[in-house]
């Protein structure tokens, strides 16, 4: 019992790292309809970032936690406004561009870092034992920051102009645009918004994981996973499909073992490309 | 897109890579037997890629297709007791090419985001696969020892006979994807121009996406069968998922307007990886760098940009880009595809 809720837990946990991340990712497909291959290199770059920041530059880990999320907005919203704009509406070459974008990513920090993973640790540690399971700690402030994340993405996406301009432009372009919105100033908005979530993540959750030039490929896969299961370009869908991404892997790797979730996740996604293909969320994403 | 004549890219290419059997007989230098195998490996990989992005797809699965295949010919070879040249590479086109008839029956009929994503997953999955089938595929050890491959019951023991198989397993791709890109070159043609419309004149599209698609897949395994057969393992790291991106990589930059495209492409990015393998980490970063150039630069690649200027140069001018000779494209191709 004390390991079905501690695996619980951590699969929450893990649940919440997946949704920071499945947001960004599908809320530039659902407004812009590109896919952002780099997504997963900005991942990486958040916590080259946030160690960078500890490391030589000797902020604490909350400002690095801050300034990593800024540094990779910035530079998702300078790659939007200076490449991916240029051919927005041609889905291949944008798939090309943040294809390119990434590798680039992957050997800078190859570069200037090197191949091994440095030594970045997470400055909280310890364990909370409650009735008779326990958690740690490090995996609690994560937890916690990536829903004040999560709820803030939400009031931005909700309870703002700027949200409203952007799911506007998200459901029809054409109308949004004629109405006043203007996709040049809002699309590297919401490129340098996904990109900052993913630095974000990269910067809480690298710590805890491993640090490495090509940590982003696995999290991409489980962004992919996660937005599929929810549906395209749903905000809801993605959040949920995250929470049930992450239970399923922390539950299959304690009755499971080794990488059977990973395999069972992706039957899952078979299934639901046969019964549901548009996914449990799938009424806001974007016909062909 | 712009091509030298109707199949001058597809018969270029096969009397190339069908003069590159004279390349083992005029020198023996391991640098060039090396170089040259890796790249009628990286070709016939990245026909499959070229095959895809004929129909504005773009897969990640070539890695995953290419362990199939591989695996497929190993396992035969080693239980099997099979060694025929002929016998593994139809082997390991077929085996597959199976794997890629549901899932593409499944998967193309959604929009082409689901493709990609999916052949992103499915590569990462094989790795796993791999490992946890270790009686099958000998996990992470791989698979050793298998037998030498022969022709005709002459045994291809010695540097030079393996590269000739090389040589002719990328040949055949080759012929392939000729045969596949000229049988099908109005429906490739109408789905790269305009899907949307394309369907609306009656094209069954993902009728035609399923045959490319399966043929990518059997191209990948030969490419497999090929690289095993070259390191005389089967191995997982010789598939990694990241492997997934150089075939994208040659592919692209070569050119995907032609067939020439990924064979020059192929060619010339793994001859210059071989020349500076000291510095191999930044390969990549220099393909994303290319990559970058040609989309917003020089759309047909190398390839492409070649002959756009020697077209320039000899003043050979072309209308193109109007909508009309698309319309009857499509038209055409749903006339007489019903």
């Amino acid at each position: 019992m004390a390991s079905f809720v501690s695996a619980g837990l951590i699969g929450i946990s893990l649940g919440a790292q997946y949704a920071l991340l499945a947001l960004g990712f599908t809320l530039i497909f659902g407004i812009l309809g590109v896919v952002n291959f780099a997504h997963g290199g900005f991942y990486v770059l958040g916590g080259y970032a946030a160690y960078s920041c500890v490391t030589f530059l000797g902020l604490p880990y909350p400002l690095a936690v801050v300034a990593a999320m800024l540094a990779t907005g910035a530079l998702g919203y300078v790659f939007e406004l200076f490449v991916v704009e240029r051919v927005v509406d041609d889905h291949l070459a944008t798939l090309m561009l943040t294809l390119g974008l990434y590798l680039m990513i992957g050997t800078g920090i190859q570069a200037v870092y090197g191949p091994e993973s440095p030594q970045f640790g997470f400055p909280v540690t310890g364990t909370l034992r409650f009735a008779g399971f326990y958690m740690p700690l490090e995996n609690l402030v994560v937890l916690a920051v990536c829903l004040v994340a999560i709820a803030g993405v939400y009031a931005l996406m909700y309870r703002t102009d700027l949200g409203r301009g952007l799911r506007a432009l998200a459901d029809n372009r054409q109308v949004a645009a004629t109405q006043g919105l203007r996709p040049k100033l809002l699309f590297p908005l919401a490129f340098a918004l996904s990109c900052g979530l993913a630095g974000l993540t990269g910067a809480l959750v690298t710590p805890i994981l491993s640090l490495g030039p090509l940590v982003g490929e696995p999290v991409l896969a489980m962004a992919f996973l996660t937005v599929i299961l929810g549906g395209f370009g749903s905000i809801i869908g993605a959040t949920v499909a995250a929470f049930l991404v992450g239970l399923i892997e922390a539950y299959s790797v304690v009755y499971l073992g080794g990488s059977k979730g990973a395999l069972a996740l992706f039957v899952l996604v078979l299934v639901v490309l046969i019964v549901r293909p548009s996914g449990l969320f799938g009424k806001e994403a974007r016909g062909a | 897109m712009a091509r030298f004549s109707q199949f001058g890219g597809e018969i270029a290419a096969i009397a190339i890579l069908g003069l590159s059997f004279l390349v083992p007989f005029v020198t023996d230098s391991p640098f060039v037997y090396s170089t040259q195998n890796l790249i009628a490996v990286a070709v016939t990989a990245a026909f499959s890629v070229y095959i895809m992005l004929r129909m504005d797809l773009l897969t990640f699965a070539v890695p995953a297709f290419m362990a199939i295949g591989g695996y497929a010919a190993a396992i035969a070879g080693l239980k099997g007791g099979i060694v025929d040249s002929f016998a593994l590479t139809a082997l390991s086109f077929i085996a597959p090419a199976l794997v890629a008839l549901p899932l593409g029956i499944l998967i193309l009929r959604l929009r082409g985001i689901y493709f990609v994503l999916v052949t992103f997953l499915l590569t990462q999955i094989l790795q796993l696969l791999i490992f946890e089938t270790p009686d099958l595929t000998g996990g992470t050890n791989g698979l050793v020892g298998m037998p030498a491959t022969t022709l005709f019951g002459i045994e291809l023991a010695d540097n030079r006979a393996v590269l000739l198989l090389a040589i002719g397993v990328a040949f055949a791709a080759a012929v392939i994807t000729a045969l596949v890109s000229v049988w099908l070159r109005r429906e490739f043609a109408a789905i790269e121009e305009n899907e949307v419309l394309a369907q609306s004149l009656g094209l069954v599209v993902w009728r035609y996406k399923v045959i490319g698609f399966v043929a990518a897949a059997g191209l990948a395994g030969m490419a497999g069968f090929s690289l095993v057969n070259m390191l005389l393992t089967a191995h997982p790291t010789s598939f990694s998922p990241q492997s997934s991106v150089n075939y994208i990589a040659y592919t692209i930059i070569g050119g995907r307007g032609s067939m020439l495209g990924p064979l020059v492409g192929a060619t010339l990015l793994v001859w210059m990886s071989s020349i500076f393998s000291t510095h191999g980490e930044f390969s990549e970063g220099l393909y994303g760098l290319l990559i970058v150039v040609v989309v917003l630069a020089a759309r047909g690649g190398i390839v492409g940009t070649l002959a756009a200027g020697y077209r320039r140069l000899s003043g050979q001018w072309r209308a193109g880009g109007s909508a009309a000779p698309i319309v009857g494209t499509v038209k055409e191709a749903a006339h007489e595809r019903g």
